[in-house]
């Protein structure tokens, strides 16, 4: 075989032993054999019509350790829509404090009593990226995430879930990112400068959890030639097994006498 | 067979049409309307807009055939929503294509732009007012009809050239380069792979060819031809394995890429077209035409129509051979190209010519039959 180009001649001695009829047949035969295989099925699944999470592809169950892990292509652990328990819900931010997106507003829930609103999170899903800081933070796991993942809308405003949506998710019953019961191991306590409390109670109103209670404290008796700070004698005392650490205590106090620490 | 043929069910029509028409107006002019000449033209016309349907429709359809066949060789399914099983996607795909503003570059030919693809398109289409679809079922009995439809297969470099040289694009140029240099170095092996059918039938006439083949079909004793055949027709149609004039990874479309709206839906309407015709001169020429084999029980042939469906069958078989070696094989290079062109297929069509001839000479072709011929 004389070739003028050196190309072609050099690509042709990469397989000197490979018969030309081979080229066209072989390849021909691996299209027809997928033909064949696809014409029962294609791999395809149409998606809109069928999805993978339908119990007849069970058999493409992701499967880790020799158990499935998730329904289909879907894992258990899938950071989808958020699902919001309101009920359990405590207001305590801290899902709105963790976001790194900043997407998290915690707006009130209508039919709550007015005097004392009840705060959720609204979602804007146009700003979240599924980190699920917010799960993890929530103290009572009743903000979690699902497998559900179908978002699109055609108006911007319908990505911005309300807590009442949400709460729907949440009904739906979705598999959801395992709940974190334990609290990992937190070493900050809510600790107190004495001196400076004025016994004001604006702490135990507003914790979320009310695990702080305040104490009576003795009433000192005035030096001579000092008065007495003007102020209710009760200090805070913060129950650290129930505290969630939302810090909201810290936030209202209006002498900055709280202040974040570990007990000795 | 029935009796009725597409000119016939045409010329009844346009009869009975002009004649009440001319009775109601009577007079002079009403008897010229119904004069044999009027109606004639008439029905010509009315044959040529069912003939020019008749292939339209089928190249849709064919386009469709061709989505779902690749579909399924890479593992999903083709076009599926628009119609049952997408079937009327690609009228979809037409009429967006129709509504579309068709653009010219400022520096393009203003004649050539647009002269090359009509040109194109009225050339592919002509040659089906040429080729017999069943017994009967022919526009006309023309005695050289495969050299004609040849002829005109084979003006299509030349549309292609003018249309990628007037578009004043260096990638449409070298497109149309290129898609000259493939049409020529493949029209050579294509033509003495069909003068070995025609040394076999004694005949140029596509008619006489097929009813030659009512003993047996050609592809047995001519399947060196039959492989010459298809692998010409493939670099004639410029489908994959040698698509190099639209290689749209060095070229950008190729010589259609200047070409937007409805002017490359005439483009891609002749591509599919020429398909079209490669597929059914394959089925003229070596696979029967419309007949069956003779051990085939006559219940098969018998109902009307029944020639023109086996005919259809066998077309969408053999086009289905086409996307087969579509989606198996890759772009070949141009100097690949070239070589197999004029140092593989033209020798091996000689061959097939040689062998055809011998076996004429020696009378030794019913051996391949499924029946002895009759001649002896």
């Amino acid at each position: 075989m004389s070739d003028d180009d050196p190309g072609a001649a050099a690509s042709a001695e990469a397989t000197p032993d490979e018969n030309p009829i081979l080229y066209v047949a072989r390849p021909m035969t691996t299209a027809a054999r997928q033909f064949v295989k696809s014409l029962v099925r294609p791999s395809t699944i149409v998606y809109p019509y069928e999805r993978l999470e339908d119990p007849r592809f069970r058999d493409r169950v992701a499967v880790q350790a020799g158990k499935p892990i998730g329904v289909g292509h879907v894992w258990d652990n899938y950071r989808g829509v958020h699902a919001l328990n309101i009920a359990t819900c405590i207001s305590c931010n801290l899902c709105a404090f963790s976001c790194p997106d900043l997407c998290i507003e915690m707006v009130t829930v209508p039919g709550t009593d007015p005097k004392h609103p009840k705060k959720c999170p609204e979602i804007d899903y146009g700003k979240c990226s599924y980190c699920g800081f917010c799960s993890d933070a929530c103290p009572e796991g009743c903000l979690t995430m699902t497998t559900r993942y179908e978002l699109s809308t055609p108006k911007r405003k319908e990505m911005v879930y309300s807590p009442e949506r949400l709460y729907d998710v949440f009904r739906s019953k979705l598999p959801m990112n395992p709940i974190r019961l334990e609290l990992p191991e937190n070493e900050d306590r809510i600790l107190l400068d004495p001196p400076l409390c004025i016994g004001c109670n604006a702490c135990a109103r507003d914790c979320p959890t009310e695990c702080i209670t305040m104490l009576d404290v003795p009433k000192p008796e005035a030096k001579p030639g000092t008065k007495l700070p003007k102020r209710i004698w009760k200090e805070p005392v913060v129950n650290d097994s129930d505290c969630v650490r939302c810090g909201t205590c810290i936030s209202v106090c209006p002498k900055e006498c709280l202040f974040w620490g570990s007990r000795p | 067979m029935s009796g009725a043929t597409l000119y016939s069910v045409a010329y009844a029509l346009c009869n009975d049409l002009l004649g009440a028409i001319g009775r109601a107006i009577g007079g002079p002019a009403g008897r010229g309307l119904r004069s044999t000449d009027v109606v004639t033209g008439l029905a010509v016309l009315v044959f040529a807009a069912l003939l020019l349907a008749a292939s339209m429709l089928n190249t849709i359809v064919l386009i469709w055939y061709e989505r779902k066949l690749l579909g399924r060789f890479m593992d999903r399914r083709g076009a599926m929503h628009v119609g049952y099983a997408g079937l009327l996607q690609n009228f979809a795909d037409g009429l967006k294509l129709f509504r579309k503003h068709t653009t010219k570059p400022r520096e393009a030919d203003n004649v050539g732009f647009f002269f090359g693809p009509t040109a194109y398109v009225v050339t592919s289409l002509m040659i089906f007012g040429i080729l017999p679809i069943s017994s009967g079922w022919n526009s006309g009995v023309l005695p050289l009809s495969l050299l004609l439809a040849l002829a005109i297969f084979s003006f299509a470099p030349l549309f292609i050239f003018v249309s990628a040289w007037s578009s004043n694009n260096k990638y449409s140029l070298m497109g149309g380069l290129r898609s000259a240099a493939q049409m020529i170095a493949y029209e050579v092996p294509l033509l003495l792979a069909v003068v070995a059918v025609v040394v076999v039938s004694g005949s140029f006439s596509l008619t006489t060819i097929v009813y030659e083949q009512r003993n047996y079909w050609f592809w047995g004793p001519l399947v060196l031809a039959l492989v010459v055949f298809v692998a010409a027709m493939l670099a004639e149609m410029e489908r994959i394995p040698f698509d190099l004039p639209e290689a749209e990874a060095e070229l950008v479309e190729g010589w259609n890429t200047e070409y937007g709206g409805m002017l490359f839906a005439f483009f891609m309407l002749a591509d599919y077209l020429r398909a079209m015709v490669g597929s059914i001169l394959v089925v003229l020429l070596f696979l029967g035409g419309w007949t069956l084999p003779t051990w085939v029980p006559s219940a098969a042939t018998s109902w009307p129509l029944a020639g023109i469906f086996w005919f259809m069958l066998k077309t969408y078989l053999v086009f289905g051979l086409f996307v087969w070696v579509r989606a198996s094989l890759p772009r070949v290079r141009t100097d690949q190209l070239l070589r197999v062109g004029w140092n593989r297929m033209i020798p091996l069509a000689l061959l097939s010519v040689f062998l055809a001839a011998a076996l004429v000479t020696v009378r030794c072709l019913p051996l391949f039959g499924c029946v002895p011929s009759p001649g002896g």
